[in-house]
């Protein structure tokens, strides 16, 4: 492609300027993408130097280091205590102690069942006194996964504090050959509230999230591989066990699976995640764009009781979702209150299908939905457009702008580049929006062909809730809930991706800054 | 002549003006009263179907024909108070200990710079994008052995909620960074340690975003459908409002328990609602700084 | 009250930009230093590194013999001042100052002593029930000073403290921090981009550039022997004229040949010259605006110029005056020895000739940019 300096591309026709930026921009996603790749390597690289560094200075640090040091290695904490900082070392003490008793007492015996998850599955006694057979529950396939993640976790922490716990008597034997003082223990509180605040403040909330959304997410990649499902659920029935990439492939290949009439779940999965990315785009655009719409209005020089307009929109947002949404849904049913109010009017016959057709419900989601959205919508927009420096409509006016020119030229560029952010999370979080839906329509109407391939699938079903279904269903298909998880994952990661890598360039032309 | 003619189209342009801002005042009037009608509709509706007595099912028409509180006197015989107490408890709960995470998550992420800083926050956006329903399957599992399921579901919820709250750091952290760092500065040079600057000097700064933090950590719950189901699986004394409502309206119930469900709407509602409009100022704050900040 | 030591102090920032390279300075006990430069030098990082707000990333700072580059600010027993005030804004005037006594679990009516003479000296017992946001700028910035006063603290540091004040207003506040300087009588660190403020307040200014320290001078040494270009062209307003022209030696005095003129080299300047044994070459010559007189035109010593600009700034002009390479010039007269028909002839495009004395020139190398003379 020609490359235009400023002046070059200034003299071109208009049209050829766009073509021209858009070139540009196509042409730079390869070497965006490249980056993006080599990035990647490099960090995979900084990795392994890293732990060869790590390596190596661990090594010298034995190499170097006094008798205190070298038994460290040993016994976690004997060179703090032994250095006189009593409270670390007790510290590293106390969590080696655990770590070592854990793995011994429990640890050591998940881990070594990981390979096949349980041999032993359930099996029935015989009792001769009652006369029945008790069923006999043996190897838990659930509990040996969840604690076996559990332990590679521990012992990952293990091996980072064994490494702090080396790293300390380096520098502890450093400072003191120089010549000066240690941290006492009290020091070391009096740090925990000042210079280490930022790790007492952390602590907390990064173990929440360590335990409550790390872990299970780990757990969750993993049961993708597996055969978890409703009829091997790892105890009372049957175990479960590596399945490999068979989930995958029952989820990606197209062809597969299809028996007479009932749709695959390929085939499936293409449905849901192509209705989700359409409900994705128009929840957030419809919403954008009409909430922007009303919040102008509502700003609009001369118009009065601003205040209160604003006051009857928010009401939706005061009132919880599963009320209003779970009511509307009912207004809008076959005898609901819409149906009954058109009819009485005597303005149709039948009750129209608002729930009952695929693209009448489609349609009304996204209409209910903007009911719900605008309101965020305004006050968003409101506070952005009160920021907006009058003096560029003062100045676009004595320019000549008429009102469309100022919101073409103005207001919409300023917009899209403040809320940009916000528009790729709310994008996301429309495709995850489990709310609307479910409570709206419940994923109907079913999908008939689709219905026996995993929980009901109904033609309004996001991703997110045709999830849920898969697992509160009677099939309980975790393992294909799974990988329809990972997948939903990779579909936001990639949009995400595009959007932060790719569109900054078209973006950077309208800096407002 | 030319002149006049001049000054004569300058006029028209003018009065055309004033009259075009006047049509589209007006325009804009009838809009605002239509699109209030639409948005209070249901929220009118659901009052008045709650006082009605005649019939229990859906019925076509808005105003009842014979008025009473007996929906309200029936939940008192349903789970209902149960699942209220159920929800409310988990509010105040989540309401305390979210703001207490949040604040220290985005407090520490606004102020500090360590090493980690970047990659962890890079981390939180990718754990995000996950299906954040995928990881209750093993949570259920897990609470269901510590025995926080169920019937006792309000303390596995009051966990689930707050657990990771710490995710959701985005909006107070873009608040903290409008508050000048040299007043941090300021503080350490006078003699605070970084916990007397957070007590001191930030957090009374920070009272709209603790308010803001409070609010939506005290209406999640209200509003709670997915976590609340899993938790309370089939156990009746265990649901939160959403869940026992949204059941009042399954296929099997909706005919007796339509009325009731508005009652039990109109309750939920009333102190949310009310609530959030007296923090109102609070909320569009946190609302409009979040979404500039991304 | 103490002396500050900076040893090789040095700070890279985390992109591997160094913001400071090798400072090395040693504040005597009760003296008064200025750091100046244009913004981006590194002068204020240099000055929150002695507070504590910025690590050190090589070399030490010792406040008073003691080490203090792992010390906590709230440990290093200084007082600072910064640029926008940093005011709490929900705290009444007298509870900020009051707020590091109170930290310090001081009495409360020691505190009240303190403070409430604190706002004597200041000037602002009136509003000491008041918040900061109800406060005009230079009250804010005594309350600021009172903050700091109170502590008594061995360093008191000032960040641009006049940097958001408005002319007349930074004046006032300038003569005040010098009385201030007399009352505290302790050790001063004052970071400005303004070179008047760094010349009036000082007892020893410090110019830096790009985290290098050009040079350290009382006022007058740098404003009469400035080490560089770059300080002669920094201290004084206007700034300094720079021509190129050549120095030679002629039956062993040296002349300057700017722009067809030939001036010599007199008095002490010439036996400097002399002295550091000075080849002729060619050098850029720096000339200050006060310097250059206007000329008879049939002096030898006469530089034909035209005149572009005349600013009239009451007691005196500035005439910008362009010669025959172009060459931009400021000249500026004292209006007083100008007759009125003189002035009045004054205007765009007149021909006039200029000079300057020998005595007043500074010669800097045409490749070093360094002084010849230094």
């Amino acid at each position: 492609m020609k490359k235009y300096t400023d002046l070059e591309y200034l003299k071109l026709p208009k049209a050829k300027r766009f073509l021209v930026r858009i070139a540009s921009s196509v042409c730079s996603i390869p070497a965006k993408l490249f980056g993006l790749i080599m990035k990647l390597f490099s960090l995979l690289k900084t990795i392994a130097v890293g732990i060869y560094n790590e390596a190596v200075d661990i090594f010298l640090t034995f190499k170097n280091g006094d008798w205190k040091t070298r038994l460290s290695f040993l016994v976690m904490g004997f060179g703090n205590i032994a250095r006189g900082q009593v409270l670390r070392g007790i510290l590293f003490l106390v969590f080696e102690i655990v770590f070592i008793g854990y793995m011994i007492l429990a640890g050591g015996h998940w881990l070594s069942l990981i390979t096949t998850l349980g041999k032993n599955g359930p099996s029935s006694v015989y009792d001769p006194i009652l006369d029945v057979f008790t069923p006999v529950y043996n190897d838990n396939s659930f509990k040996i996964l969840l604690y076996s993640v559990l332990t590679v976790f521990f012992i990952i922490a293990f091996l980072f504090t064994w490494r702090v716990n080396i790293k300390q008597n380096k520098i502890a034997q450093q400072i003191l050959a120089s010549g000066k003082k240690l941290k006492s223990s009290k020091d070391d509180l009096r740090s925990m509230v000042d210079d280490q605040f930022h790790k007492t403040l952390l602590a907390l909330p990064l173990t929440g999230i360590i335990i409550f959304t790390v872990l299970p997410i780990f757990f969750m990649i993993l049961v993708a591989f597996t055969n978890f499902d409703g009829s091997h659920n790892g105890y009372t029935n049957n175990l479960f066990t590596w399945v490999g990439l068979d989930n995958f492939n029952t989820m990606l290949s197209w062809t597969a699976n299809s028996q007479g009439s009932v749709q695959s779940y390929s085939a499936t999965f293409g449905e849901v995640l192509t209705w989700t990315l359409i409900w994705a785009f128009f929840a957030t655009f419809t919403n954008y764009f009409l909430g922007m719409f009303v919040a102008m209005a509502i700003n609009k020089k001369g118009i009065k009781l601003k205040k209160l307009w604003r006051t009857i929109l928010v009401l939706t947002i005061a009132i919880p979702q599963f009320i209003s949404l779970l009511y509307v849904s009912k207004m809008f049913a076959k005898n609901g209150i819409i149906n009954g109010f058109l009819m009485n009017m005597g303005w149709i016959d039948q009750a129209l299908p608002f729930w009952e057709e695929a693209s009448w419900a489609r349609v009304s989601v996204i209409l209910i939905n903007i009911w719900i959205g605008i309101p965020y919508l305004m006050l968003i927009t409101t506070g952005i457009l009160m920021n907006i420096p009058q003096d560029l409509y003062e100045s676009a006016r004595i320019d000549g702008a008429n009102a469309w020119q100022q919101y073409r030229k103005i207001t919409l560029p300023y917009m899209l580049f403040v809320t940009g952010p916000y528009l790729l999370t709310s994008f996301t979080g429309n495709m995850n929006n489990f709310n609307v839906i479910y409570l709206l329509t419940g994923g109907a109407p079913t999908n008939p062909a689709a219905s026996s391939a995993a929980g009901s699938v109904g033609y309004t079903d996001l991703l997110v809730t045709w999830l849920f279904k898969i697992t509160t269903g009677a099939e309980a298909a975790y393992n294909i809930a799974s990988v329809i998880g990972i997948l939903v994952f990779v579909a936001v990661a990639v949009i995400s991706l595009v959007v932060y890598n790719v569109l900054p360039s078209i973006k950077n032309e309208e800096d407002f800054q | 002549m030319s002149q006049n003619i001049v000054s004569s189209k300058v006029e028209k342009r003018h009065m055309g003006l004033k009259a075009s801002r006047n049509l589209s005042n007006t325009a804009i009037y009838l809009l605002l009263v239509a699109i209030s009608i639409i948005w209070l509709v249901p929220f009118v509706c659901i009052l008045l179907q709650s006082f009605r007595v005649e019939s229990t099912h859906q019925v076509g028409y808005v105003i009842p024909h014979v008025w009473g509180l007996d929906n309200y006197k029936n939940l008192l015989n349903t789970d209902f108070p149960k699942w209220y107490l159920n929800t409310f408890i988990a509010a105040m709960a989540t309401a305390v200990f979210q703001t207490i995470i949040v604040l220290c998550m985005s407090y520490t992420l606004s102020r500090f710079r360590f090493k980690l800083r970047k990659p962890l926050m890079r981390f939180m956006l990718i754990l995000g994008m996950f299906p954040g329903m995928l990881t209750m399957i093993i949570l259920y599992n897990v609470l269901k052995d510590l025995g926080m399921t169920q019937a006792n579901s309000v303390p596995g919820l009051i966990l689930v909620y707050i657990a990771s709250s710490g995710m959701g750091y985005y909006v107070s952290k873009g608040f903290f960074d409008t508050i000048p760092k040299s007043l941090d500065e300021a503080a350490r040079v006078d003699g605070a340690t970084r916990l007397q600057v957070l007590m001191k000097i930030i957090l009374p700064l920070a009272k709209p975003i603790v308010i803001y933090t409070i609010l939506t950590a005290f209406m999640a719950p209200w509003g709670d459908y997915v976590f609340a189901r899993y938790i309370s699986f089939g156990t009746s004394s265990g649901k939160n409002v959403a869940v026992g409502l949204y059941d009042w309206l399954n296929h099997d119930q909706i005919d007796k328990c339509y009325t009731m469900f508005c009652a039990g709407g109109v309750l939920v509602a009333l102190p949310v609602t009310i609530l959030f409009m007296c923090l109102q100022k609070y909320y569009v704050e946190g609302v409009t700084g979040g979404a500039v900040k991304g | 009250m103490a002396c500050v030591k900076l040893t090789d102090v040095k700070k890279v920032y985390d992109n591997n930009v160094t913001a400071v390279h090798d400072f090395n300075l040693e504040i005597k006990d009760k003296e008064f230093v200025v750091f100046v430069g244009p913004s981006g030098c590194g002068k204020s990082t240099t000055l929150r590194m002695i507070a504590g707000l910025e690590d050190i990333s090589g070399g030490t700072i010792e406040i008073d013999g003691v080490v203090v580059n792992d010390l906590q600010p709230k440990d290093r027993d200084i007082a600072m001042v910064f640029q926008n005030y940093a005011l709490y804004p929900h705290m009444t005037v007298y509870d900020n100052i009051a707020f590091s006594l109170r930290l310090q679990h001081m009495p409360e009516d020691q505190i009240y002593q303190k403070v409430t003479s604190a706002a004597e000296i200041l000037g602002i017992t009136e509003y000491l029930m008041r918040k900061p946001r109800a406060l005009s700028g230079g009250q804010r910035q005594r309350v600021a000073i009172g903050r700091a006063m109170v502590r008594n603290s061995k360093v008191f540091l000032m960040d641009e403290p006049l940097s958001n004040l408005d002319a007349k207003l930074r004046n006032q506040m300038r003569a005040e921090i010098i009385l201030l300087r007399q009352k505290l009588n302790t050790t001063f660190v004052y970071v400005t981009h303004d070179q008047t403020e760094a010349m009036t307040l000082g007892d020893r200014i410090v110019i830096m550039r790009d985290g290098i320290i050009e040079q350290v001078g009382t006022p007058t040494e740098v404003f009469e022997m400035p080490h560089n270009i770059f300080v002669a062209e920094f201290i004084g307003a206007p700034k300094m004229n720079m021509m190129t022209t050549k120095l030679v030696k002629e039956n062993g005095k040296y002349f300057v040949t700017p722009f067809g003129a030939k001036i010599e080299v007199d008095g002490k300047k010439g036996e400097e010259l002399a002295a550091k044994g000075v080849q002729p070459q060619e050098v850029f010559l720096g000339v200050r605006p006060e310097h250059i007189t206007l000329a008879d035109e049939n002096s030898p010593a006469a530089i034909p110029c035209t005149l572009e600009v005349n600013e009239m700034m009451g007691s005196e002009l500035h005439l910008h005056v362009y010669t025959e390479d172009e060459t931009r010039l400021i000249v500026r007269i004292p209006t007083i020895n100008l007759s009125h028909e003189m002035r009045n002839s004054l205007v765009y495009g007149k021909k006039m000739y200029i000079t300057f004395s020998g005595k007043v020139m500074h010669f800097f190398g045409k490749d070093t940019n360094e002084n010849l003379i230094y």
